[in-house]
């Protein structure tokens, strides 16, 4: 079932992240899925699938999302990344163009 | 020199304008002989004033018995323009800026009372080339006195407020001499145009009025009583001479003065009573007459009358004035007179006065063959968008000269621009932007970066930003470069190989699989690459590199012929080669490029190959086919000889054309390019000096396609920049007008309503831009997105944080760290155009 404003993202291993859609909206990759005027299956189900993306880098994306919708609203604190996620992180974040 | 300001000041003192020494100046100048420019005015204008002392009164210049009206006004002009005192003695200094000096303190005036900041720029330049030092000098004061602009000469008002002339004098100077930066670069520019425009739109109609006094005095530069008529009269002769004289003049305007010497000159003067009802009109003839003056002058005795007039009747195309020539014959006799003494002082070719001649082509564009030295015609004289466009903004302009006749006018030659800031406080609610995840992490791997062991599956764009963070930082090391390198690179860019050595360049690169390599950017390789290095570790087969099809090499200054042509001869595909700071190439390598590539090479750039002869280069450049960018910037064979042969054979195809500092070109030039490259998209024509308005009139009637311009420091006017606004200004997306000082109101407006596709604009150092100038740009160019305003320090909070464009960011305005706004080209594999 759809509920509103409710989206779910599911990494490479099946692991599903069950976030706000303001949050997922801040990848612009996803903003684009979710509100294309096509038929995206993910428009439909509210669900994207990223084959490519492991859960571990999934995870941390999904900490990105709140962290920067927090920052926007005017706390600015820092978001960590761990050294050794980082190079995944990147190429993750440049296909989710985030 | 002081003497001279002295004189003027001290009437002035009298008066809030600064002192007129012009008057005395006026009277006692005589065309001055170069060596001692100053001296005859200084004797004159001594007899008069006194440099330091407060001897000129404020009304009555002492000598101005006779044409006391006219002096006297003149005077009041001059002190009310500009800080007369400072300008006086740099206007004797300078020999060419002598005539110009009478133009500059016009301008000066004109300028300090022109809200608009005219002031600083052209004035200052013109005079420099002449006396240099001294000239600059004076520039740089008239600048400093230029730049408070606000009110009517504010700047110069300050300075001359409540000091005795000579304090001023010495002050303007002093501040002039502190002064640096601006100044300096104003004096060399010395744009005639500008100071004419100036002088029109002059503060106040006095100083205007002053101009064309103190003109007709300087010129005449006899008695007293005949330099006021003669000057009133012909009102052209000033130019030549003296800055002291003009400076005299002004210095004794003031408002009061002006209402008074409004009708003394209209009584005295049949022609000049125009002018003194309408600022403008007698600013711009003031600077049309100055420049003219230069141009009569350097072209001879003869020419002069006939210049004379010409002059006269240019400004009055514009400002309707109809100047009297009746009484042509003595001011005949008179201007042969000067010319035969100034002659010598003109005999000193200087780059810039060619370029104020040139400059003064447009001005009096219905007389460009008589005025202009340069043979081209002017544009503005064709049927065509540049000049309908001209016609527009000239009658724009000098409508509202009309209608402010009588009041100091601080804009009085630019339309008036209107634009308010917004009320709300909008600036403190946007939203703080977060970083993104990507360069989040782009910075964590830049800091870690010896712990990466590769890069396998990162994509090409990631490589270079992490490349480009890592160069900028100064972290990049042999080991990361050995991941770049690692299985089988397609591209490989690296802005910085200043820290590369040979034998880890040779060792890199002989077990490196070339074979997939499509881009290859090795920026700043002068250390490590050399000829054998190519051969042994690049070049190492005949196939190595075939697919490569973008090279950049700058910076390699070891490497010669022999080694260009090892590379070459490895890769046959060669789309796009960058050789530019490669200081030992020869012609002999552009041989080399068009025998192997001249059928796939699109782009070439050899900027500062100091070596390589520009004319010998033309057979081989002609041989490349499809050639869409050509970079010869900084090559000082590059002459319009070349350039009217290379477009002629090669000119359809091309795109992107980079001829900054060329010093040679002239607007020949660009008449050709623009006759003969109708896809022109992008051109950048830094520090050119010789250029006047009519290269930009040819591009604006040729090239109607450019998306990029880049200016800088060029001594285009105003309205010619506007009216190429008009015609083309709908593709640009990219323009500079870095240091182009005469830019003011006219080009805002003409930006506003016309650049509406504009993403980058560079409006550093335009100081006649005023806030609400500024605002009404930012406002209404909607695809803003950069706006560089670095040395505009004219601007203030009110523009920066009231205007309502979103999207825009503003660089240098403020301290911040420069690193931040440096634009990196993304795509450094890609071909620009195709």
């Amino acid at each position: 079932m759809k509920k509103e404003g409710i989206v779910k993202l599911i990494s490479a291993e099946g692991f599903e992240f069950v976030i706000d859609k303001k949050a997922a909206m801040v990848s612009q990759t996803i903003r684009n899925m979710l509100t294309s005027p096509g038929s995206f299956a993910e428009t439909e189900l509210g669900e994207v699938t990223f084959p490519e993306i492991s859960t571990t880098i999934l995870e941390k994306i999904c900490k990105y999302f709140y962290w920067s919708m927090q920052y926007a609203s005017g706390k600015e604190t820092e978001f960590h990344i761990e050294p050794e996620l980082t190079l995944e992180l990147m190429m993750a974040a440049n296909y989710l163009h985030t | 020199m002081v003497v001279l300001r002295s004189r003027a000041v001290a009437p002035a003192v009298a008066s809030p304008p600064p002192p007129k020494k012009r008057e005395g100046d006026e009277a006692g100048i005589e065309p001055i002989t170069p060596a001692r420019a100053r001296e005859p005015p200084a004797a004159a204008a001594a007899a008069q004033q006194s440099p330091q002392s407060s001897a000129p009164g404020p009304g009555p210049s002492p000598d101005d018995a006779g044409p006391a009206g006219p002096r006297r006004r003149s005077l009041r002009l001059a002190s009310a323009g500009e800080p007369a005192g400072g300008t006086a003695p740099s206007g004797a200094r300078k020999r060419k800026g002598r005539p110009i000096g009478g133009e500059e303190i016009r301008v000066l005036d004109l300028d300090g009372g022109d809200g608009r900041g005219d002031a600083p720029r052209a004035k200052p330049r013109r005079e420099g080339n002449v006396d240099g030092d001294e000239v600059k000098d004076l520039n740089v004061e008239l600048d400093l006195m230029e730049f408070p602009e606000g009110d009517g000469g504010g700047g110069f008002l300050s300075l001359r407020s409540g000091k005795s002339s000579d304090e001023r004098g010495l002050e303007v100077r002093d501040a002039l001499v502190g002064a640096g930066g601006d100044a300096v670069v104003n004096i060399s520019d010395g744009e005639a145009d500008d100071e004419r425009e100036r002088a029109g739109g002059g503060r106040n109609g006095a100083e205007v009025k002053l101009f064309g006094v103190d003109l007709r005095g300087i010129v005449n530069g006899s008695v007293k009583d005949k330099e006021r008529n003669s000057a009133e009269d012909k009102g052209k002769g000033i130019m030549i001479d003296s800055v002291g004289t003009s400076l005299v003049l002004k210095s004794d305007c003031d408002g009061s003065g002006e209402v008074r010497r409004r009708g003394k000159y209209s009584a005295a003067e049949k022609g000049k009573a125009k002018l003194v009802e309408d600022d403008n009109f007698l600013l711009s003839n003031g600077s049309d007459v100055g420049l003219n003056q230069e141009n009569v002058v350097l072209d001879g005795s003869t020419r002069k009358t006939a210049e004379v007039r010409i002059l006269i009747e240019a400004p009055s195309r514009r400002t309707r004035v109809k100047l009297n020539e009746s009484s042509g014959l003595d001011m005949r006799e008179k201007f042969k007179e000067i010319a035969r003494i100034n002659a010598s002082r003109f005999a000193h070719f200087n780059p810039e006065e060619v370029e104020q001649e040139s400059n003064s082509a447009p001005e009096v564009a219905g007389n460009a063959e008589v005025a202009s030295a340069e043979a081209n015609e002017d544009p503005e004289d064709w049927p065509g968008p540049f000049s309908t466009a001209m016609k527009i903004i000239r009658d724009r302009s000098s409508k509202l000269s009309a209608q402010q006749t009588r009041f100091p006018l601080e804009k009085s030659k630019s339309p008036v621009i209107e634009w308010v800031p917004r009320r709300d406080q909008g600036r403190d609610l946007i939203e703080p932007v977060p970083p993104s995840l990507q360069e989040l992490s782009m910075k964590v791997l830049a800091d870690n970066v010896d712990a990466i062991t590769s890069l396998e599956g990162v994509p090409d764009a990631l490589r270079h930003r992490l490349c480009q963070l890592l160069c900028d930082s100064r972290r990049i090391s042999a080991h990361f470069f050995d991941l770049l390198i690692q299985g089988c690179p397609t591209e490989l860019c690296i802005r910085d190989c200043s820290w590369l050595t040979e034998e880890q360049f040779d060792k890199s690169f002989r077990e490196c699989d070339t074979s997939g390599l499509t881009v290859l950017q090795l920026n700043q390789c002068g250390r490590c690459l050399g000829d054998y290095i190519v051969s042994s570790s690049l070049a190492k087969s005949a196939n190595s590199l075939t697919v490569l099809s973008t090279v950049s090499i700058t910076g390699a200054c070891r490497l010669t012929d022999v080694g260009l042509r090892t590379l070459v001869s490895a890769a046959p595909s060669i789309r796009s080669i960058n050789l530019n700071q490669c200081s030992l190439l020869t012609s002999a390598s552009v041989e080399t490029l068009a025998n192997r590539l001249g059928s796939v090479l699109k782009e070439l750039y050899i900027d500062d190959c100091q070596s390589i002869d520009a004319m010998l280069t033309l057979p081989a450049l002609k041989k490349f086919e499809h050639l869409e960018v050509l970079s010869v910037a900084g090559i000082p064979s590059v002459c319009d000889d070349f350039i009217r042969k290379f477009i002629f054979v090669r000119g359809h195809h091309m795109k992107e054309l980079v001829l900054g500092d060329c010093p040679n070109l002239t607007d020949a030039s660009f008449k050709v390019i623009a006759e003969a490259c109708p896809g022109l998209l992008s051109l950048d024509i830094v520090n050119l000096i010789k250029l006047s308005d009519a290269a930009i009139g040819h591009l604006a009637n040729g090239c109607r396609g450019i998306r990029k311009l880049i200016l800088r420091r060029n001594t285009f006017s105003d309205e010619a920049i506007a009216a190429f606004l008009e015609t083309s200004g709908e593709q640009l997306e990219e323009l500079s007008l870095n240091n182009v000082k005469k830019v003011g109101h006219n080009t805002a407006i003409s930006l506003a309503r016309r650049a509406k596709g504009l993403q980058i604009l560079d409006l550093s150092w335009c100081r006649n831009l005023t806030d609400e100038a500024m605002g009404l740009i930012v406002d209404s160019c909607s695809s803003l997105k950069e706006l560089k305003v670095f040395g505009c320090s004219q601007i203030t909070n009110t523009f920066l944080d009231g205007h309502a464009n979103p999207n825009v960011h503003i660089i240098g305005s403020r301290l911040s760290p420069i690193l931040e706004h440096i634009n990196v080209p993304e795509t450094a594999g890609l071909l620009r155009y195709s």
